[in-house]
């Protein structure tokens, strides 16, 4: 590989990128209407919390509790509590034994298991135990100590109000990168249908360097705008290092996709219909960080789970390398998969 | 030592089991115009391919400046230039951005599009986009692509066709200048002027074999028939056409007996032409 071929090839395929009006529109288009999307969304959190119970035993009390505008969600089980609160459809979870009301009247200190979520913020936290303190108040008339057992499901983030606007993140800039799969696969469309790629490899130029200098392009396109986004939208203000680790090691699965769909389209159009599904499909995981409860675990089998939850662990709460090194790796070996399998299916055509 | 600067030994390619190209063996001197003629289907643009090193040969070596080209590909990709039949620029960029990438990538530190763009006649138009251009503007932009680094061996892949007069003239004076010059070219084409015109040599190239390779005069002599044309007045005052074969021993007679006995009005010798010729080895046209 010649390092100055590729940046040849890199400075032409931008050129072209560039004066193909329609990426040039959605690629200056996109990022403005991204950050418009995000300033409009309200920076403060919803204070309408809904709190799951599992209480195997009737506790008058709680009814009380709901008509003073908490709101309750029953559930059958200890573990049905603890999945909700994980997918998120509650912001904690409290589990009262069925030996709690007669523990109390005894004058003994019963134990009540709460479980957080682990991005719920600390004053939530401290209000879900006062109105369990409410709560024995409620039921036995004076104030009771109450043996309160806290268990944070997932990597504890509390510390941190995460407003719409910022849940929303980790979406926009997948988006951003997303996006840019259909400019790449279409230069390399329009290289292998119009046989310019046949001029190139005639001259000093090899495969790699055409391929190499197509994926520094895209990375290019796809990392630069979605890095630029995060700056603007202040998703690089704790762990920028991780942030953009994450953004690269996205952008390379764009790079992946972007020549898989390059080398079986046939025109622009065709780029579209195959890029549509593609980024629908990788864009999912990030529905279920702006929208919590609405996907579940199964998401963990799209690559770009690894690079969403990076994202928004990191840019909302600050996760380091320790909380995500996994994360990290499984994206860059699906990264590594995922491109080996795009050179294949690209130099088979090339033939 | 590799003698010419293009040998081709026994090269063979093959379609998924369809032979296309089966046992090509010849070879092109230094500064030679070899004209590579054949029907669509031939086995040509695959010979070509196979020479500038896109495809592999299956069998056979192609030796190009001396050197292997299955092993020495990029090196000697270094120093040829490749005209294609099919228009492959960049059409969202202009000329002058064609042409400068192309010499980048052959490395070329000091170069000026505008010379080379006045000397395929595109002068002035070097900053409009390719996408602007007419065919034969195009083709002129494709032929100055190929030459741009100055290369010792040329493949062009009918450079001419489907062009204005002007344009296919033009193109035909850049392929003697480029021989001038010291290239060696080797010429895929359809237009017999263009061989005919061009050529030191040609080859005639039919289902993927070479059947006959040699300067255009040696294989008029060798399997053309020349004759001579005579239109004649009858008796009845109407005009008539004879032909007199030239290459056989009662030529002298057969000539002296039209003059002598019949009122010749015109009379003027005929050559075989190229596509004469392949149909008479092959039994088919060069244009099917």
């Amino acid at each position: 590989m010649n390092p100055r071929l590729v940046g040849s090839l890199v400075q032409k395929d931008l050129s072209i990128f560039f004066r193909n009006r329609f990426f040039a529109v959605i690629t200056v288009l996109g990022i403005v209407l991204y950050l418009v999307i995000y300033f409009v969304m309200p920076k403060s959190e919803d204070a309408t919390l809904t709190i799951g119970l599992y209480a195997p035993a009737e506790i008058p009390a709680f009814d009380l509790l709901g008509e003073e505008g908490l709101e309750f969600e029953g559930v059958a089980s200890e573990e049905e509590l603890r999945q909700a609160v994980i997918d998120g459809r509650i912001i904690a979870g409290i589990s009262l034994p069925a030996d709690t009301l007669g523990r109390l009247l005894a004058g003994e200190r019963p134990t009540i298991n709460v479980f957080f979520a682990a991005d719920t913020p600390q004053e939530t936290r401290g209000a879900i135990e006062a109105v369990i303190q409410e709560l024995g108040y409620r039921m036995t008339g004076q104030s009771l100590a109450i043996e309160v057992s806290e268990e944070v499901l997932g990597p504890d983030l509390a510390g941190t109000s995460l407003p719409p606007r910022n849940r929303l993140r980790p979406l926009l800039a997948a988006l951003l990168i997303m996006v840019e799969t259909m400019g790449l696969a279409t230069l390399i469309s329009e290289e292998l249908e119009r046989r310019t790629i046949q001029a190139l490899l005639v001259t000093p130029a090899t495969a790699s360097d055409v391929f190499t200098a197509k994926g520094v392009a895209g990375i290019s396109l796809a990392f630069g705008q979605a890095a630029l986004f995060m700056a603007i939208v202040g998703g690089l203000n704790q762990k920028p290092l991780v942030v953009l680790t994450a953004l690269f090691l996205g952008a390379m699965l764009v790079i992946a996709a972007g020549f898989i769909i390059g080398a079986v389209a046939k025109d622009m159009l065709s780029v579209l219909a195959w890029s549509l599904p593609v980024i629908i499909i990788f864009v999912i995981p990030s529905i279920g960080i702006a929208f919590p409860g609405r996907v579940t675990r199964w998401v963990e089998i799209f690559p770009t789970y690894y690079f969403m939850d990076t994202l928004h662990r990191a840019s909302n709460f600050g996760a380091g390398w320790g909380d995500v090194w996994q994360n990290l790796l499984i994206l860059f070996g699906f990264d590594l998969v995922l491109i080996w399998l795009g050179v294949v299916v690209l130099r088979r055509r090339t033939r | 030592m590799i003698e010419g600067a293009i040998v081709a030994e026994e090269l063979t390619y093959s379609y998924n089991g369809l032979l296309a190209v089966d046992h090509v063996s010849f070879s092109v001197a230094e500064g030679e115009i070899l004209g590579f003629l054949g029907p669509n289907g031939a086995g040509k643009t695959t010979t070509v391919k196979m020479l500038t090193g896109q495809l592999r040969p299956k069998q056979g070596r192609a030796y190009l400046l001396g050197m292997d080209i299955t092993q020495h590909a990029k090196k000697v990709q270094g120093q040829i230039g490749v005209c294609f039949e099919v228009t492959n620029l960049y059409e969202q960029m202009t000329a002058v951005e064609n042409l400068k990438l192309f010499a980048r990538l052959f490395g070329i530190r000091r170069f000026d599009a505008e010379v080379l763009l006045e000397r395929v006649g595109l002068a002035g138009r070097g900053n409009d986009r390719v996408e602007t251009y007419s065919k034969g503007m195009k083709q002129r932009l494709m032929v100055a692509r190929a030459i741009l680094n100055r290369p010792k061996v040329l493949f062009l892949d009918e450079p001419t066709v489907g062009l204005d007069p002007t344009s296919a003239e033009a193109i035909r004076n850049i392929i003697l200048e480029e021989r001038k010059r010291g290239a060696t070219v080797f010429l895929t084409t359809h237009d017999m002027l263009d061989a005919e015109k061009l050529s030191d040599r040609v080859a005639f190239m039919n289902q993927g074999k070479i059947v006959a390779l040699d300067t255009p005069h040696n294989l008029k002599q060798k399997y053309g028939r020349r004759a001579l044309k005579a239109k004649v007045l009858s008796r009845d005052g109407e005009l008539e056409d004879r032909e007199v074969p030239m290459d056989t021993p009662e030529t002298p007679r057969l000539v002296q007996e039209l003059f002598s006995k019949e009122k010749v009005v015109t009379v003027h010798s005929e050559e075989a032409t190229l596509e004469d010729i392949f149909i008479e080895i092959t039994g088919r046209g060069l244009v099917e």
